[in-house]
């Protein structure tokens, strides 16, 4: 309990002001009860308000503040640590939002923005009146780490761990590790075999003593939370459990599969690109390209197949990234088999991103040819025999149909996501449209989940080149080890709490919670709820279940819930 | 409607300095002619490339008319050899076409 509160009222310099009665608003709440001193400030969030209020807390010797400015996520943190420059807890400040939600907002009415403000700051003196001071909990981390399948991401996140000083486990379902890029054939940008990518992988973690790999592996259960999870798997025929401080998942992609006559699969003569890739490292006549014993002279390839269906219900709307510069890779390959050969690309936008630009250029300039198609008028396949005949209509010259034969028709087939059903609902991780999982956020924490302590790399996440892949994972094991090797996790304390008194184990609640943090336990006299403080989120999804009132988030107490809606209805209960 | 004959320009490339494939259609040329026939030489080296005999037929005045300038060849970001290509399809209509 606080009760020598100071508040700060914020000009934000006009930004609030112009609108709001700051002074008016200073006055009203200065005789709450609770508080010791009021101010205005122009700029509450510049150095010198906050050395000021800092001066004020400790001369005035205050308990708990309150600062009315703008909203809690420019600024909660900022002030959080002010107060703890100047000995107060943290969380016995309480930020109230009169700019985004009064002055910005009400800009058509002073008066009405003025009296919303007062009321909310009276909300937010009853909050922090009632607030109780709170501690970081602090959880011990395992230094090992489980990942989720073996291809490239997979492996090369178990190098980086191991280099670290981090055991990493790696679990693959298939019976050997690699992935897709065992049978990929040869690969940009280093004309390698992608299988050659993964021996030497393999060979490097054959050297090491702190990576264990599972083959026939999967996930069946897991409990605990960040820092310490409890999973078992099985590999083959055995069952184990494993104690592991953070989950990598790189599950990966598979190959989009056209539906049976999608732009004529299913005729002998029309392969995917991966299917295509596979014939090339198979080919062994030099000068010439065999398909099914037979000459091949022209190919014809047609990209964005399974990827961009802006207009198809359920398509994949996403571009797939890395077909464009692997289909032009490939024609490449194709020419230094046989120079003579007569290739076309049927696309509608060339992405060679980056450095591969240079495999289309190059293409230009040995003979291969462009047509450009919307997705409205996708090309028309026909064939008589073997001969595969295209028609695709040409924006490039006077909008002319144009009709091309050929004995070899390649779809350059986009990534699709895996569907892993199994594992989804043993880790709950949460999965975006397009069914690749999802990150926080894109662009800051491109690697981590809702989840603490679960990540994700690799393509599992989204389609990406190798290069791509690997640069995620790496990534992923940079957030484990600064995870992992402080040997501890310090947890926000604002999550659920079980008042003993109250619960009377009903069980009610158990499936509210969408982290599974609650289990129940026994007590001298009966079973009670119990809330796992690593795994909880502080939704506060569980309080309303409860029949009894005995769930609440710590922060957000009963009650100081209800005494801001109290000090909020103050006026309707006068009239 | 035009059928891709690829027999064609492995008739026209006698030298290596045909190099019309590498063109993509900005349309920089075009709008550079003097002479200004719009098939010059944009959508000819489109018509070649894809093999189209009776489109380059229709157009042998056009193919004549060029004044070999350079001006296209100057501005062309993708550095085709315009003027010498036009010279290439002038020799194959004169020599196979025209009987000249």
């Amino acid at each position: 309990m606080s009760d020598k509160i100071g508040v700060f009222v914020c000009y934000c310099g006009g930004n609030i002001s112009d609108f709001v009665d700051v002074e008016k608003v200073k006055d009203t709440i200065s005789g709450e009860e609770g508080v010791a001193f009021a101010k205005t400030n122009m700029f509450t969030c510049s150095d010198s308000a906050q050395t000021e209020m800092i001066n004020a807390i400790k001369e005035k010797n205050l308990d708990g503040i309150v600062i009315a400015s703008c909203s809690p996520k420019l600024h909660l943190k900022t002030f959080q640590n002010m107060a703890q420059r100047a000995g107060l807890n943290p969380y016995q400040y309480t930020q109230v939002n009169i700019r985004e939600q009064c002055s910005w907002a009400h800009t058509h009415n002073k008066e009405a923005a003025t009296e919303k403000a007062i009321d909310l700051v009276r909300a937010g003196i009853a909050k922090t009146r009632n607030s109780i001071p709170l501690n970081p909990l602090r959880v011990n981390t395992v230094n090992q780490a489980l990942i989720i399948g073996g291809g490239i991401s997979g492996l090369r996140c178990a190098l980086a761990l191991s280099e670290m000083g981090i055991f990493a486990h790696v679990v693959e379902k298939e019976s050997k590790i690699g992935g897709n890029l065992n049978d990929i054939g040869i690969i940009f940008p280093d004309h390698k075999n992608g299988y050659e990518l993964i021996e030497e992988l393999e060979k490097d973690i054959k050297k090491r003593a702190n990576i264990n790999i599972y083959t026939n592996a999967k996930l069946i259960k897991k409990q605990g939370s960040v820092g310490n999870f409890e999973c078992d798997i099985v590999s083959g025929n055995e069952k184990l459990t494993l104690n592991v401080g953070s989950i990598i998942l790189t599950t990966g992609f598979k190959p989009y599969t056209p539906e049976p006559n999608e732009l004529g699969y299913g005729h002998p003569n029309v392969i995917t690109l991966v299917d295509f890739k596979k014939l090339l490292s198979n080919n062994s006549k030099k000068g010439e390209l065999i398909f099914n014993g037979q000459r091949v002279r022209e190919i014809t390839y047609v990209y964005c197949v399974g990827s961009r269906e802006s207009t198809k219900e359920d398509g994949n709307k996403y571009c797939s990234r890395y077909c464009c510069s692997a289909a032009n890779y490939t024609s490449l390959l194709a020419f230094d088999i046989d120079p003579k050969l007569k290739q076309y690309h049927i696309y509608r936008d060339i992405r060679t991103y980056g450095k591969y630009e240079e495999y289309y250029e190059e293409n230009l300039r040995r003979g291969a040819l462009f047509f450009k198609y919307d997705e409205e008028n996708p090309p028309d396949i026909s064939s008589k025999g073997e001969r595969i005949k295209i028609l695709v209509k040409d924006r490039l010259i006077a909008k002319d149909d144009i009709l091309i034969p050929c004995d070899l028709l390649v779809l350059v087939n986009g990534m699709v996501a895996n569907e892993n059903a199994e594992l989804n609902n043993i880790l709950k991780t949460p999965i975006g449209k397009d069914k690749f999982y999802n990150e926080i956020h894109p662009k800051l924490r491109p690697v981590e989940t809702v989840i603490d302590g679960i990540f994700i790399a690799g393509t599992s996440q989204g389609p990406k080149n190798i290069s791509e892949s690997v640069t995620s994972s790496m990534a992923a094991a940079s957030k484990t080890a600064s995870l992992l090797i402080k040997g501890y996790v310090n947890i926000e304390p604002t999550i659920a709490h079980v008042i003993e008194e109250k619960c009377t184990g009903c069980k009610l609640c158990e499936h509210s919670c969408p982290y599974e943090a609650i289990s129940f336990v026994n007590k001298t006299d009966k079973v009670i709820a119990d809330i796992n403080p690593a795994i909880c989120k502080g939704c506060g999804g569980c309080v309303p279940d409860c029949p009894e009132d005995a769930l609440e988030v710590l922060g957000y107490t009963h009650s100081q819930i209800n005494s801001m809606i109290d000090s909020m209805l103050l006026e309707a209960k006068e009239c | 409607m035009i059928k891709v004959n690829s027999g064609l320009i492995d008739k026209i490339k006698i030298d290596e300095n045909f190099n019309a494939s590498a063109c993509f259609n900005c349309g920089t040329c075009s709008a550079l002619c003097p002479v200004g026939f719009d098939i010059l030489p944009r959508k000819l080296f489109r018509y070649v490339l894809l093999g189209d005999e009776e489109k380059i037929l229709e157009s042998t005045d056009q193919i004549f008319s060029c004044l070999l300038c350079r001006m296209c060849e100057e501005q062309c970001p993708q550095e085709v050899n315009i003027t010498e290509n036009i010279r290439l399809i002038r020799s194959y209509l004169a020599k196979s076409k025209l009987g000249v």
